[in-house]
C-alpha cells in the first residue's frame, strides 16, 4: 500500500493529465495569431505533457493495485461535489480502476499518434483542429476515469462534439452527411441510455433513500439490492440501446465505416482507437456489473449479434475498394471479438475482451494511421490504384505490415493472446452450459466465431499483398504531375516513425508478455462476473429442480401401471 | 384592499420598471436618442433588480401579490432577460423609434413578472395582457412589409381570442370558489381552500370546463400544440428580436399561470389534467420536432423548435400534476423545479440565437434563411461560436446548460416512474421516452445549422455587418451564461428547488379548516348587498 503523500501525487497527476488538454485548447485559442507551427508544436507539447502525466498515473497504478484489500477498488482518486441541493450528490469523481486503466493509458499514446500524423495533411484553420483533437482527448480521458454516472455520460456526450467538427470540417467529400449521421446515430442511442441510467439511480433511491450518482456505491447498493428481473431487462435494452451503437454492434453499425472513411486520419485513428471502446467499457461497467439479471437472459441474443458482425464485417470488407472502408469493416469485425469475449460471461474471456479492446486501439489506430500517410502521398484511397508499394516506401509497408499482424493475430504479437484468451472463454462457456441446447449453440458461435479470424487473415492479407507487393504501380498524381516523370514521394520521415513507433513497442510488447496487462482487468472483471455466476448458478438450481418435479411426476405413473 | 402598502412593497421592482417605461415613452416624443434610452432602460432594470434582491421571500403573506420560491426565481430571470433584450435590440430599432421600442418591451417583461408573482386571478390576467399588448406594438410599429402586417394581425387576433378563453375558463374557476384570491392566508380563503371545501356539491361538476378552458387559454401563450399554428408565421414575419420576445416571455407568464391555476388551485382535477398536460407535451414535443426538419427559414425553424421545447416544460407540470394527483409528502416530484429550470436554460438559449441571428445578418439584413449562415464560422467566428453554443444546448448536449434541462425533467420524470405504480408509471416511462427520441430528432435541425455555419463556405460577399455591438454583447452574454449555468448548474438548480419547495408547501396543505365553505354570492345579491 502507497504512502498517502503518494497518493495524493497520483490524484494530483490524474487530474493534471484530465485538465491539461483542455487548457491546452484554450491555449491554443490564445496563441492562434501565431502562425501554424506555435499552434502544432503546442498540441504536440501538450499531448506528450498528457501523456507523462497519464503514463505516471498507469505507472503507479500498476505497482500499487496488487497491494490493494479490494482489487477493483480506484486509485488517485479525486472527489469533490460538482452538483448537489441537498437531495442530489452529483461529484467530480475521477479515479482509475483496472476496467479503465489501459484504455485510459492508450488514450494519451493515441493522441500523440493522431497529432504527429496530422502534422502536414491539415492546412486549414489549424489552431480549431489542434484545439478539437484536444477537447476530444479531454473528453477520451475523462470517459475512462469518470466514477459518477453523470460525469460519465457528460464526457460521453462530450466527445461528440468535437468528433462532429473533425468530420465535418477536414473531411473527406461526404463529411457533412458522415458528420451529422454520426452523430445522430450516437446520440439516439447514448439518450436512451440515459434514461437507464437514471432509471438505475432512482430506482436504487427509492430503495436505499440516497440519490446516490457514485459508480462504485451503485454497484454495491444494487449488489445489496437487486433490481427485479422484469425492470433489469428494460433498464438493460436502454442502455444496449446506446452501447450498441457505440461498439457497434451489428445491426446497428451502419454509421462506423461512413464516419471512417470521411474523418481526417486523426478522426479516424481516434474514432477506431478509443471511441468505440466506450460502448464495450459501458457495457462491462454498466450493464453487465449493475444488471447480472438481465445480462443472462440477454447473452445468446448479444452473442449471435457479435457473431454475425464478425463474419458479416470480415466478409463485407473482403469485397471492399477503399482502404479505409476495408478497415473500418474490420473494425466491425474485430469488435465482435471484444463482446463476444464478455459475455462469454467468464474471468478468461472477459479478460480477452478487454485486452482485445486494447489491442484493437493499437493495431487499428495504426493501421488508419497508416493509410492516412499513403493517401498523404497519393491522394487516393482505392486499393486497385496501388500495387508494389513497398518498394517505393519500404518503412511505410513494414509499419503496415506489424499492424496487419497484429490485427490478424499472429503469435508473438498482440492480436494473439487476446483472441485466443476470447475463443477459449467461448469454449468453457460452452462445457459450463447446463442445458444442451445451450451448449451446442455456444460451440456453435463459437467456432462460427473462429471461421472470423481465417476471413480476416484473408481480407487483411489480401490488402497488404495488393497495395504493397507485386509489380510496381504507383496512382497518378495529376495536380502535381509535370512532365512525364512520376514525382518522388518520400518515405515516412522521422516524425511520422516517431508517431508509429510507440504503437508497435506495445503491439510486441503485450504480444510477448501479456502478463504485465491482463492482471489490471482481472482484478476488475472478477467482481462482475461474480455476479453473472451468481444468477446462472440461481438459474440452474432452479432447473434442475423443475427437473426433478417433472420426472418424479412419470415414474410415479410408471411405478403405478406396473403395479 | 387590493393594493396595501405590502402589494406596494412586493411590487416595487414593477413599479419601477413600469414608471421608467412611461417616462421613455413621454421622453422619447421630444427627445429622440437611441443610447439614452437604451442606457435608461438599462439603469431601471438595475434598479429593479436591486429593488428585487431587497424583497424578502413572503412565504406566510398571501395577498394578490406573492413573493414565494416561483415567483422569485421567474422574476429574476425576466430581469436578466430585459437586460438581455435591451442590448439585442439597440441595432434593430431604427433612431425614430427606439423610445417606443424599449418602452413597449420594458413593458411586456413587467408583465411576465406580474404574472410570475401574481396570487388572484384578476391580476394573473392582467399581466398576460400587459405582455399581449406591448407586443401588438412591437410586431407592427416601424414595418411596412407584407409579412409584418400579416404577422402583426395573425398575433393579435388569436391572442385577442385565446385571452377570451382563459377568461372564460378563469371565469369559471371564480364561480367555483367565490373568490379569486389564489393560495389564502388565515383571514381570507383562497380558490384552492374553496374548492377542496366543495365536497360534492354540484358545482364541482363544472370544474373539467375551468380546466380545458384555463389550459386552452394558456396553451396559446405557451405555443403549445395544438395552439401552436401562429408561431412560425409570426416568428418568420417579424424581427429576431421580437421573435425572442414572443418565444420567451409568453412562455414564463403561461408556465407561471399553470402552475397557480391549474396545479395550485384546481386540485380536484389533478387526475385529469395531468393526463391533458402528457397528451399536449407529447404532441408538442413530436409535431414541433419534426416540423422543425423541413424548415429553410431559420426564424420558422426556432419556432417550431420552440414549440418542441414548450412540450418539454410540459414533461414538468405533468410530473408536478400526476404527483398532486397521487398526494403523499413531496407531491412535486421535482417537476416544478425541472420546469422552471427548462424555462431558464432554453431561454437563454433562444434568446441568445434570435441575436445571434440578428448579429450575424449581412449588408444590414439580418440572417433570415439557413443558407444565409454559410461560412460564418469563420466571417464571424465570435457570433458563430455563440451560435453553436446555444444549438448544442437546445439540443441537451453537456457539458452545456440544455443537458441540465433535459437531466432535471427526465430525472423528475423517472423518480415518479419508479415510485408510482400501474398507468401512471407507465405513461410517464412513455413520456420519458418519446422525450429523449424527440430529442434525437431535434439534434438533427439544431447540427444542420451548426454544419452549414461550419461545414460551408458562404455563397457572395460575406460582409460583416457593421456594427454588431447591442446583439453581438446579448449573444455573448447567454452563450456565457449558457456554459456557466453548464460547467456549474448549482446555482441555479438551488433556485428552482426553492421555488419547487413553495409550490410543494401549498400542496400539502390541506384546506384551512378555519374556513366555512363560503356561499357564492350571485351577482345579483352582491349588487343588493352594496
Amino acid at each position: 500500500m502507497p504512502a498517502p503523500l503518494e497518493r495524493m501525487t497520483d490524484s494530483l497527476l490524474l487530474l493534471i493529465a484530465l485538465l491539461l488538454p483542455l487548457a491546452g485548447a484554450a491555449l491554443l485559442w490564445i496563441i492562434a495569431p501565431a502562425g501554424r507551427d506555435a499552434v502544432r508544436y503546442t498540441a504536440l507539447g501538450v499531448t506528450l505533457l498528457t501523456l507523462i502525466a497519464a503514463g505516471a498515473v498507469v505507472y503507479d497504478y500498476t505497482q500499487a493495485a496488487p497491494l490493494l484489500e479490494n482489487p477493483a477498488e480506484a486509485l488517485a482518486v479525486t472527489d469533490v461535489p460538482w452538483l448537489t441541493d441537498g437531495l442530489l450528490e452529483i461529484h467530480f469523481n475521477i479515479g482509475v480502476d483496472g476496467l479503465g486503466v489501459w484504455m485510459f493509458g492508450l488514450s494519451a499514446l493515441l493522441f500523440v499518434t493522431a497529432v504527429l500524423v496530422s502534422w502536414e495533411a491539415i492546412k486549414d484553420r489549424e489552431p480549431l483542429f489542434y484545439a478539437m483533437l484536444l477537447l476530444l482527448e479531454f473528453g477520451c480521458l475523462g470517459v475512462f476515469t469518470a466514477r459518477d454516472l453523470i460525469l460519465f455520460y457528460v464526457f460521453f456526450e462530450f466527445t461528440l462534439i468535437p468528433l462532429f467538427f473533425l468530420i465535418g470540417i477536414w473531411g473527406s467529400e461526404a463529411r457533412r452527411y458522415a458528420a451529422i449521421k454520426f452523430f445522430l446515430f450516437t446520440l439516439a442511442g447514448s439518450l436512451l441510455t440515459f434514461l437507464g441510467l437514471l432509471a438505475i439511480v432512482l430506482w436504487d433511491y427509492q430503495r436505499s433513500g440516497s440519490l446516490n450518482f457514485s459508480i462504485p456505491e451503485l454497484t454495491a447498493s444494487l449488489a445489496d439490492r437487486p433490481m427485479p428481473a422484469d425492470m433489469q431487462l428494460w433498464v438493460f435494452l436502454a442502455l444496449f440501446a446506446g452501447f450498441a451503437i457505440k461498439v457497434p454492434l451489428f445491426p446497428v453499425h451502419t454509421w462506423l465505416p461512413l464516419a471512417h472513411v470521411q474523418a481526417p486520419t486523426a478522426g479516424s485513428v481516434i474514432l477506431a482507437g478509443i471511441l468505440l471502446k466506450i460502448g464495450v467499457y459501458g457495457f462491462v461497467r454498466f450493464s453487465m456489473a449493475l444488471l447480472p439479471d438481465a445480462t443472462v437472459t440477454c447473452t445468446p441474443w448479444i452473442l449471435w449479434l457479435s457473431v454475425a458482425g464478425i463474419i458479416y464485417g470480415a466478409l463485407v470488407a473482403l469485397a471492399q475498394a477503399d482502404i479505409k472502408r476495408l478497415i473500418a469493416y474490420s473494425s466491425v469485425s474485430h469488435l465482435g471479438y471484444c463482446m463476444l469475449g464478455l459475455f462469454s460471461l467468464n474471468v478468461l474471456g472477459a479478460n480477452g475482451g478487454l485486452l482485445q479492446m486494447v489491442n484493437h486501439g493499437l493495431s487499428t489506430g495504426g493501421l488508419f494511421a497508416c493509410v492516412g500517410l499513403l493517401y498523404e502521398r497519393y491522394h487516393t484511397r482505392e486499393i486497385k490504384q496501388y500495387g508494389g508499394i513497398a518498394r517505393r516506401l519500404p518503412i511505410l509497408a513494414f509499419f503496415m505490415l506489424v499492424f496487419t499482424f497484429s490485427s490478424i493475430g499472429l503469435p508473438g504479437l498482440n492480436g494473439f493472446p487476446g483472441e485466443f484468451m476470447v475463443l477459449q472463454g467461448m469454449f468453457q462457456r460452452a462445457w459450463q452450459d447446463f442445458t444442451q441446447l445451450n451448449q451446442s449453440m455456444t460451440l456453435i458461435i463459437a467456432v462460427m466465431a473462429m471461421s472470423g479470424v481465417v476471413l480476416g487473415a484473408w481480407y487483411m492479407l489480401q490488402l497488404v499483398q495488393k497495395v504493397f507487393f507485386g509489380p510496381l504501380k504507383e496512382p497518378e498524381l495529376h495536380d502535381e504531375a509535370d512532365g512525364d516523370a512520376h514525382p518522388v514521394v518520400p518515405d515516412l520521415c522521422l516524425r511520422e516513425i516517431l508517431a508509429l513507433a510507440p504503437l508497435v513497442a506495445f503491439i510486441l510488447w503485450i504480444g510477448l508478455r501479456p502478463n504485465d496487462f491482463v492482471p489490471a482487468f482481472d482484478r476488475s472483471v472478477r467482481p462482475v462476473v461474480a455476479g453473472t455466476d451468481a444468477v446462472l448458478f440461481q438459474r440452474a438450481m432452479a432447473r434442475q429442480a423443475a427437473l426433478q418435479a417433472t420426472e418424479s411426476t412419470p415414474t410415479q405413473e410408471k411405478i403405478a401401471r406396473v403395479r | 384592499m387590493f393594493a396595501n402598502a405590502d402589494t406596494i412593497r412586493l411590487l416595487f421592482p414593477e413599479l419601477v420598471l413600469v414608471l421608467a417605461a412611461t417616462a421613455i415613452f413621454v421622453g422619447g416624443t421630444f427627445y429622440r436618442n437611441r443610447a439614452v434610452w437604451h442606457l435608461s432602460a438599462l439603469a431601471a432594470f438595475v434598479v429593479a433588480g436591486l429593488a428585487l434582491a431587497l424583497t424578502p421571500l413572503s412565504k406566510d403573506l398571501y395577498g394578490p401579490v406573492t413573493h414565494d420560491g416561483l415567483s422569485e426565481a421567474l422574476r429574476w430571470l425576466l430581469l436578466i432577460t430585459g437586460v438581455f433584450f435591451t442590448a439585442a435590440s439597440w441595432q434593430s430599432s431604427s433612431r425614430e423609434l427606439a423610445p417606443e421600442q424599449i418602452g413597449s418591451i420594458m413593458l411586456a417583461v413587467v408583465g411576465a413578472m406580474l404574472a410570475a408573482a401574481a396570487n388572484d386571478l384578476v391580476l394573473l390576467f392582467l399581466g398576460l395582457e400587459l405582455i399581449s399588448i406591448p407586443t401588438y406594438m412591437l410586431l407592427f410599429v416601424g414595418r411596412r412589409d407584407r409579412d409584418s402586417a400579416e404577422a402583426a394581425a395573425k398575433y393579435f387576433f388569436l391572442s385577442i381570442a385565446s385571452s377570451a378563453v382563459l377568461l372564460y375558463g378563469l371565469s369559471f374557476v371564480y364561480g367555483l370558489a367565490g373568490t379569486t384570491r389564489l393560495v389564502g392566508d388565515a383571514p381570507t380563503m383562497g380558490i384552492r381552500d374553496a374548492i377542496l371545501l366543495l365536497g360534492d356539491d354540484p358545482r364541482a361538476a363544472l370544474s373539467p370546463f375551468a380546466l380545458l378552458l384555463v389550459l386552452a387559454g394558456l396553451g396559446f401563450k405557451l405555443a403549445a400544440v395544438p395552439f401552436h399554428f401562429y408561431a412560425p408565421d409570426v416568428y418568420q414575419g417579424t424581427t429576431s428580436t421580437n421573435a425572442a420576445l414572443l418565444a420567451t416571455l409568453p412562455k414564463f407568464a403561461a408556465a407561471a399561470g399553470i402552475v397557480r391555476v391549474v396545479l395550485e388551485c384546481l386540485p380536484i382535477e389533478a387526475g385529469h389534467a395531468w393526463q391533458v398536460l402528457l397528451v399536449l407535451s407529447i404532441l408538442s414535443m413530436t409535431i414541433g420536432n419534426v416540423c422543425a426538419l423541413w424548415q429553410t427559414n431559420l426564424r420558422r425553424l426556432l419556432a417550431y423548435s420552440s414549440i418542441a421545447h414548450s412540450g418539454y416544460m410540459l414533461i414538468g407540470l405533468t410530473v408536478a400534476q400526476a404527483g398532486a394527483a397521487m398526494g403523499g409528502v413531496d407531491p412535486t416530484y421535482g417537476g416544478v423545479s425541472a420546469l422552471v429550470f427548462y424555462l431558464a436554460v432554453y431561454t437563454f438559449a433562444s434568446l441568445g440565437s434570435f441575436a445571434a441571428l440578428s448579429a450575424m445578418g449581412t449588408g444590414g439584413r439580418e440572417a433570415t434563411s439557413v443558407d444565409d449562415l454559410a461560412g460564418t464560422g469563420r466571417t464571424q467566428p465570435l457570433a458563430a461560436a455563440a451560435m453553436a453554443v446555444f444549438m448544442f444546448s437546445l439540443a441537451g448536449i453537456p457539458p452545456l446548460a440544455g443537458f441540465w434541462g433535459k437531466f432535471t425533467l427526465l430525472s423528475s420524470a423517472i423518480n415518479l416512474a419508479t415510485s408510482a405504480e400501474g398507468a401512471t408509471s407507465h405513461w410517464l416511462i412513455a413520456l420519458s421516452v418519446i422525450g429523449v427520441l424527440n430529442a434525437a430528432v431535434a439534434a438533427a435541425y439544431y447540427l444542420r445549422v451548426v454544419g452549414v455555419m461550419y461545414f460551408q463556405s458562404g455563397v457572395g460577399p460575406n460582409r460583416a455587418r457593421t456594427q454588431p455591438g447591442g446583439a453581438l454583447a446579448a449573444t455573448l452574454g447567454c452563450a456565457a451564461l449558457v456554459i456557466a449555468i453548464g460547467i456549474v448548474p448549482t446555482y441555479l438548480l438551488r433556485v428552482t428547488v426553492e421555488a419547487d419547495d413553495g409550490v410543494r408547501e401549498v400542496l400539502i396543505q390541506g384546506p384551512a379548516t378555519a374556513h366555512r365553505p363560503v356561499e357564492t354570492p350571485t351577482l345579483a345579491a352582491r349588487i343588493n348587498r352594496d
